[in-house]
């Protein structure tokens, strides 16, 4: 039956110890008697009692014979446990300190090995049988005395066992058996010698001095030559170390000040957004001290766009059906615009992007519920600047913008300032605001990614005429992940901090 | 473990003890009998000889003109028994070997369908050539040499004892010959090749067979001292580790066992049991004819090769790579633990 059977059986659902230690038992008979028991069974011990009269001079003979085998199998095992142990007061003597603690570790490990060493060489000695067959082999007596010992319970004097018997003994007397198993010290025996002398050495220093092997290493790396090898490789590492604690310094600092930059504006911005009217022009130019002028600058266009009499709507439709028409004067309108918008349009999605996490990260909370409620944004709020999204006379296009919320409005916006269209029919101020801070012409792509984020993943610009056409949606999923993540309250500090320096670094890449 | 020890004291009113020193004795006079007309061949004689005494029967492979017909004839008349010879030919027919049912007509004149003993009734009975005759005229010796007996027309009639077949087979002129079947190769006790004479022996058989008259064959023993010898045989005691030594060569030959690595390499097929009991009754009668009385590991050691080569049965990897049963068994052999 097998462990697990056993102990499925003894207390279904539950561990039993008792069961468990039975089977264990069971498996270590297992073990025993296929490993040891086996030949013992098939190859009978002799009792003496029971055997035969005519076998007890052969008996004797095998009980010396026994004797001698086990003490040479006793020194064998002996000779190689010694040598272990021998070797291990080496490399104790060499390594460890304290060499008396070490010292009495070994000697009970010594003791219990040749207990162990004692019990097993007991447990596996030759039986009488196997001591003949020995005799047989190493005397050439072809399985006699063996024979002759498997029958030895059997009395048969006349019969074929009788005639075995003498012809086996008869062989015996011919010839002594101890001469073939001598009780011999094992070939190991000079090697043991010596590591005796290793260890008396070792003792004998281990009284005044450390442990050698430690002293060796220790005068070894204070030799002038090993000083030689090592200097030049500890400085080079301990230069690559400063320059490499240098270079993240000098980063860390460099984020630092831009983030400090960068909150600094945002704050001007939401003060002056809250100004009225004129604060726009502050704000670019805030903005443009920051160096993340053109969603700033956009934005406001956008609501310029947006307002009094819906021409931003309609405006960004007759742009978009003159560049379908191929209209010289909307082409030429959409140039003018952008190179007036200049270096600044050249910024890239990242700053662009930087500035949204900026505003983000400003965590106004007016600002916020602003913007959560789909109104006109901050610097927009009432002001004429904001496009009077609440003014009456406003045209249905504008109702539907403001309808989509305050994002939809942005994008839109941005986006027909970027096409270069809508936002020269927007107000005076916008144009006064341009000539005040000449802005060069933008990148198409850049302001269309800058602008309204909704419309823009379908809209897809050519960079040298400024036009748009419907496209594939794959150039905006980071603005959507920014802007999406900008409206969210619970972003970590450390994360925002983490993407506006991913942007930053993008945004110098692109530069 | 068991082991079949003869615990009487004697059989046939002698102990045992005597009838085996007189076995050692009447089989050494034998083997000198057989001296007088077979030069050499030493272990072929011996071969023969236990076969004889173990009760089996002997393939003897070999080149014409070594003697093999000479040595049965010999073998015949050193032991005084009948001594038949059969020729196989492909035309042979089984009747032709174990006899026919024939009309016969009575002293009254009646006809009645009567049995005609065929050349198998014999005791020594050389089958030359076997393997020159048909499968169905080699499955003819089957029942003979299993059950001494044969079956003709429903009746069964029994061989004389002792009964010993020797065949021989030429391995040299192998067209038109028909391979002995397994079954029939694995009722022959051994198989026994007969060597070329060496020097020495190749200037004694001119000799003798070019100088004067050959030396008369003596008769040394009768068929009932042989089967009382072969009950003498079955007494011969075996030590555990020995029978053991014997079980573990004969299963290392099952390339069925997955630790047989070479079996399982080169051999089809492996020794059945009647391989096991060859080396057995061999060892027991080797050491009789040794003076001894009990079976040794080298009495199997020097039995295995004509007692187990031609009871396996090598595989196309093994013809391929020019391996045969002798040097097979060799490496098998070599790596069995004896104890």
């Amino acid at each position: 039956m097998s462990l697990r059977e056993k102990i499925k059986l003894a207390a279904p659902g539950e561990f039993s110890g008792t069961a468990c230690l039975s089977a264990l038992r069971d498996v270590w008979r297992q073990v025993v008697s296929s490993d040891l028991q086996k030949p013992l069974d098939l190859y009978r011990d002799l009792d003496p009692q029971q055997c035969s009269s005519e076998l007890q001079d052969l008996l004797a003979t095998l009980k010396i014979i026994r004797q001698r085998i086990f003490a040479n199998s006793l020194l064998r095992s002996g000779a190689r446990w010694f040598m272990w142990l021998m070797i291990a007061l080496i490399a104790a003597a060499l390594v460890i300190a304290n060499f008396g603690g070490a010292v009495v570790s070994i000697a009970v490990l010594a003791a219990v090995g040749v207990l162990a060493i004692l019990a097993w060489t007991w447990r596996v000695r030759p039986s009488n049988y196997e001591t003949a067959r020995r005799i047989d082999s190493a005397a050439g007596l072809k399985d006699r005395l063996s024979t002759a010992i498997y029958l030895g319970g059997i009395d048969d004097p006349r019969g074929i066992v009788g005639e075995q018997r003498k012809d086996a003994l008869a062989r015996l007397i011919a010839l002594d058996p101890r001469r073939y198993f001598p009780v011999e010290l094992p070939g190991t025996g000079r090697r043991a010698a010596a590591l005796v002398l290793v260890v008396s050495g070792l003792f004998a220093y281990r009284i005044h001095h450390s442990p050698p092997l430690v002293s060796l290493l220790q005068t070894t790396a204070r030799s002038p030559l090993v000083q030689s090898l090592l200097t030049p490789i500890a400085h080079a590492m301990e230069k690559d170390l400063q320059r490499t604690l240098a270079l993240v310094t000098r980063k860390q600092d460099v984020a630092g000040e831009q983030a400090e930059r960068a909150d600094a504006a945002n704050t001007d911005d939401l003060w002056k957004s809250d100004q009225g009217p004129g604060s726009d022009e502050q704000k670019n130019s805030a903005d443009a001290n920051a160096s993340d002028p053109p969603q700033d600058q956009m934005q406001p266009d956008g609501n310029q766009e947006g307002d009094p009499s819906g021409e931003a709507r309609q405006s960004d439709s007759n742009s978009q059906s003159q560049e379908g028409k191929g209209d010289d004067s909307s082409n030429g309108n959409s140039q003018q615009q952008s190179e007036q918008q200049g270096p600044q349009g050249r910024q890239s999605l990242g700053q662009s992007l930087m500035q949204a996490l900026k505003n983000m990260l400003s965590n106004s909370p007016g600002q916020q519920s602003n913007n959560r409620a789909g109104q006109q944004p901050p610097n927009g709020q009432g002001t004429p600047q904001a496009g009077n999204s609440q003014q009456p006379g406003q045209t249905e296009s504008d109702k539907r913008g403001d309808s989509r919320g305050n994002s939809d409005a942005k994008q839109k916006a941005s986006q027909t300032a970027s096409e270069g269209a809508g936002s020269q029919l927007g107000s005076k101020e916008l144009s006064k605001d341009q000539e005040a801070h000449p802005v060069n012409a933008v990148p198409d792509r850049v302001a269309l990614e800058a602008g309204s984020y909704k419309e823009q993943t379908g809209m897809k610009i050519a960079t040298e005429t400024g036009a748009s056409q419907l496209a594939d949606r794959g150039l905006a999923p980071r603005q959507d992940a920014v802007i999406n993540g900008s409206e969210q309250e619970n972003i970590p500090a450390r994360y925002r901090f983490y993407v506006q320096r991913y942007f930053e670094h993008a945004d110098n890449g692109t530069h | 473990m068991t082991s079949s020890v003869g615990t009487e004291g004697q059989t046939g009113g002698q102990p045992l003890g005597q009838q085996a020193e007189f076995l050692a004795e009447k089989m050494a006079e034998v083997r000198r009998e057989i001296s007088k007309a077979i030069v050499g061949q030493s272990e072929v004689v011996d071969g023969v000889l236990i076969a004889l005494l173990a009760g089996g029967h002997v393939l003897l492979e070999g080149a014409p003109g070594l003697g093999k017909t000479m040595l049965v004839r010999t073998l015949a008349q050193a032991v005084a028994q009948k001594y038949s010879r059969i020729q196989f030919t492909p035309d042979l027919m089984p009747a032709d070997v174990i006899g026919t049912s024939v009309v016969q007509e009575n002293g009254d004149g009646r006809k009645s369908l009567g049995f005609q003993p065929g050349p198998i009734f014999t005791n020594l009975l050389l089958a030359d050539e076997i393997n020159r005759a048909t499968p169905k005229t080699q499955s003819a010796l089957l029942e003979a040499m299993q059950e001494k007996q044969v079956t003709v027309a429903h009746t069964s009639h029994l061989l004389d004892e002792p009964f010993f077949v020797m065949a021989t087979q030429n391995p040299l002129e192998m067209e038109g010959t028909y391979p002995l079947p397994e079954a029939q190769l694995d009722r022959f006790l051994f198989k026994l090749r007969v060597p070329y004479p060496g020097r020495e022996d190749l200037h004694e058989i001119l000799d003798r067979t070019t100088q004067g008259n050959a030396n008369p064959i003596r008769p040394v023993v009768n068929g009932a001292q042989i089967l009382e010898m072969r009950t003498v045989v079955r007494t011969v005691p075996v030590a555990p580790h020995v029978q053991e030594y014997v079980v573990k060569l004969t299963l290392a030959t099952h390339p069925e066992n997955p630790e047989n690595l070479l079996a399982a390499k080169y051999i089809r097929y492996g020794s059945s049991p009647r391989g096991a009991q060859t080396l057995i009754l061999g060892g027991k009668v080797r050491a009789l004819l040794d003076g001894r009385f009990n079976v040794s590991l080298d009495d199997i050691r020097t039995l295995m090769l004509p007692a187990l080569r031609h009871r396996i049965i090598l595989n196309f990897e093994a013809q391929a790579d020019g391996r045969t049963p002798d040097d097979l068994l060799e490496e098998i052999a070599g790596k069995i633990c004896t104890k």
